[in-house]
């Protein structure tokens, strides 16, 4: 979590409200290139620097690929993949890591107020300190994003380097690439660049290419070029993500329903007892003296 | 009774009551000995222990509930596992009490006109035993709502281990069976307490007067003290 520079525009578990709405902030984007991308890991390296995250263990995959999948201390994975595609060969590489949703789901599913905090440029970020380590994000991604830390149990991710773009800087990430299949700006400024490129790549012999940004979470923060636009499935990537349904009906429907039906438990309560009264034994005294009275 | 000692200032009920129960002390019926009553209450301890924990985390609205424990972050790791003990609580009262429990044949559809009428203090049915058929199936339902707690709460306790269908699933589940175990509760509470004067007393000195049993369980009252039942 950076400085109080950056406005907040949405907070887990509190109302909406928290910024002042005056400043007028652009969203900002990452550009993908995936169809430029080398598989050369130089992002990896310069996320696990500029975050100071520890080195990893090479670990024996049978393919190219640093981890099977991003960890607490790993937030920027180049996903590789090999498949037979019209008889030849496509060796598939993507940059895998948090997609800075426009309609978050971590943050949608988060029981603690701030942890998880978009902010007005569209950055979600975790603030350590409020994140109790549920792993209720975990279910609320439609891309398998965070991962809680084992030792810190706190959540870790990708942060788009809100540390640098705070002060002006590109992520650590783009900064690194010496392809520039990494491109940082404005999120405006990064679509017109993906769909030019798109473009390019249709006439260059690949019809199927297509721009990532999926609206079923609002759009992304993440803006990928996909030479196979019409299999997202192929580089890791869900077709038509969305916050789970299931999220979103706990959330806005059963633990609201769940709370009037409480609250009107109690109100019935105390409305039976104004009604009904107690239920007690008839003194012997008053036996006595009226039979009839029950 | 003559092992009791009654001479001197002692509470000869509650002696009574240390170590049996359905038996008549002078103008009072012990109806919970000393096991019941730790067991009931320490499963009410353990509960509470989970519900103002839990709440915290169900929502914001709740969260000043976490003040109580020093946050939530100390919710997060203390509520599973006040859990286990809620459960294992819940265990020992199902063992405790499941004999007692047994629904007869006229109990079964208790949840329909008979409530009604029972919560309209009318038409009293003689052959109420030592529990009624609301009683007994308020703790069927919240013996199996506790193994639904338990079963879904372990997969949010350890989120990693299990697929995003299952930890979705649990999610709902665990606040489905809380609402409808937080709606059982309050009604358990009210008649336990406002509702029912005397009831509480049951729960807490373990002692019930004569005519709470004749009124609340007549049949229970009749094989206690051995009385006939009255022709109108």
């Amino acid at each position: 979590m950076s400085g109080p520079e950056l406005e907040i525009r949405r907070s887990s578990a509190s109302l909406p409200g928290e910024t002042s709405g005056v400043r007028r902030v652009p969203v900002v984007a990452k550009f993908i290139d995936t169809t430029t991308c080398i598989g050369c890991k130089a992002c990896e390296v310069a996320c696990q620097e500029w975050n100071d995250l520890p080195p990893f263990e090479t670990l024996r995959l049978e393919m190219y690929q640093t981890l099977p999948q991003l960890h607490s201390e790993f937030w920027n994975l180049i996903r590789f993949d090999e498949r037979e595609i019209a008889g030849s060969l496509a060796w598939l590489m993507r940059k895998d890591g948090c997609m800075h949703c426009e309609e978050p789901g971590c943050l949608e599913a988060c029981p603690a107020p701030g942890a998880i905090v978009q902010y007005a440029n569209g950055i979600v970020d975790v603030n350590p300190e409020a994140c109790i380590g549920c792993g209720y994000c975990e279910t609320g991604c439609p891309f398998d994003v965070p991962k809680i830390n084992v030792k810190t149990k706190k959540m870790a991710k990708c942060t788009l380097c809100v540390d640098r773009v705070g002060v002006g800087l590109e992520p650590a990430c783009v900064k690194a690439c010496p392809t520039g299949c990494l491109q940082f700006g404005t999120k405006d400024d990064m679509l017109e660049l993906g769909r030019k490129r798109v473009e390019q790549l249709h006439e260059n012999g690949a019809p199927q290419a297509a721009l990532y940004d999926p609206k079923g979470v609002g759009g992304t923060s993440v803006v990928t070029v996909l030479a196979h636009g019409d299999h997202p499935e192929w580089y890791g990537l869900p077709a038509d993500p969305h916050v789970p349904a299931s999220v979103r009906f706990w959330k806005r429907a059963l633990r609201p329903l769940g709370m009037v039906a409480i609250a009107g438990t109690i109100l019935g309560a105390f409305a039976h007892y104004f009604r009904y009264g107690r239920k007690e034994p008839v003194p012997e005294s008053l036996k006595q003296e009226g039979e009839g009275i029950s | 009774m003559n092992s009791v000692d009654t001479s001197t200032h002692a509470d000869a009920a509650v002696a009574a009551g240390r170590s049996s129960e359905d038996i008549v002390v002078g103008q009072e019926i012990v109806r919970h000995r000393f096991a019941s009553r730790v067991i009931h209450w320490a499963n009410a301890l353990f509960f509470f222990i989970c519900l103002f924990t839990g709440m915290p985390i169900w929502s914001p609205i709740f969260g000043w509930m976490a003040a109580f424990f020093g946050g939530l972050a100390v919710c997060r790791w203390l509520h599973p596992l006040a859990g286990l003990a809620f459960f294992a609580a819940s265990l020992v009262m199902l063992m405790h009490w499941m004999r007692d429990m047994l629904l007869e044949r006229s109990e079964r559809g208790w949840f329909g006109p008979k409530m009604l009428s029972y919560m309209r203090y009318q038409g009293d049915d003689p052959d109420v035993g030592k529990y009624n058929g609301g009683q007994k199936l308020f703790f069927w339902a919240i013996s199996l709502a506790s193994l639904g707690l338990l079963i879904s709460g372990v997969v949010m306790w350890f989120p990693e281990k299990f697929p995003a269908g299952v930890r979705e699933a649990s999610i709902l589940l665990h606040d489905l069976t809380f609402i409808l175990f937080a709606i059982a509760i309050v009604g358990h509470i009210y008649l336990g307490t406002a509702a029912e004067p005397g009831t509480f007393h049951s729960m807490t000195r373990g002692t019930v007067s004569k005519p709470w049993a004749r009124l609340h369980h007549p049949r229970w009252y009749r094989e206690v003290t051995g009385e006939q039942p009255r022709r109108p």
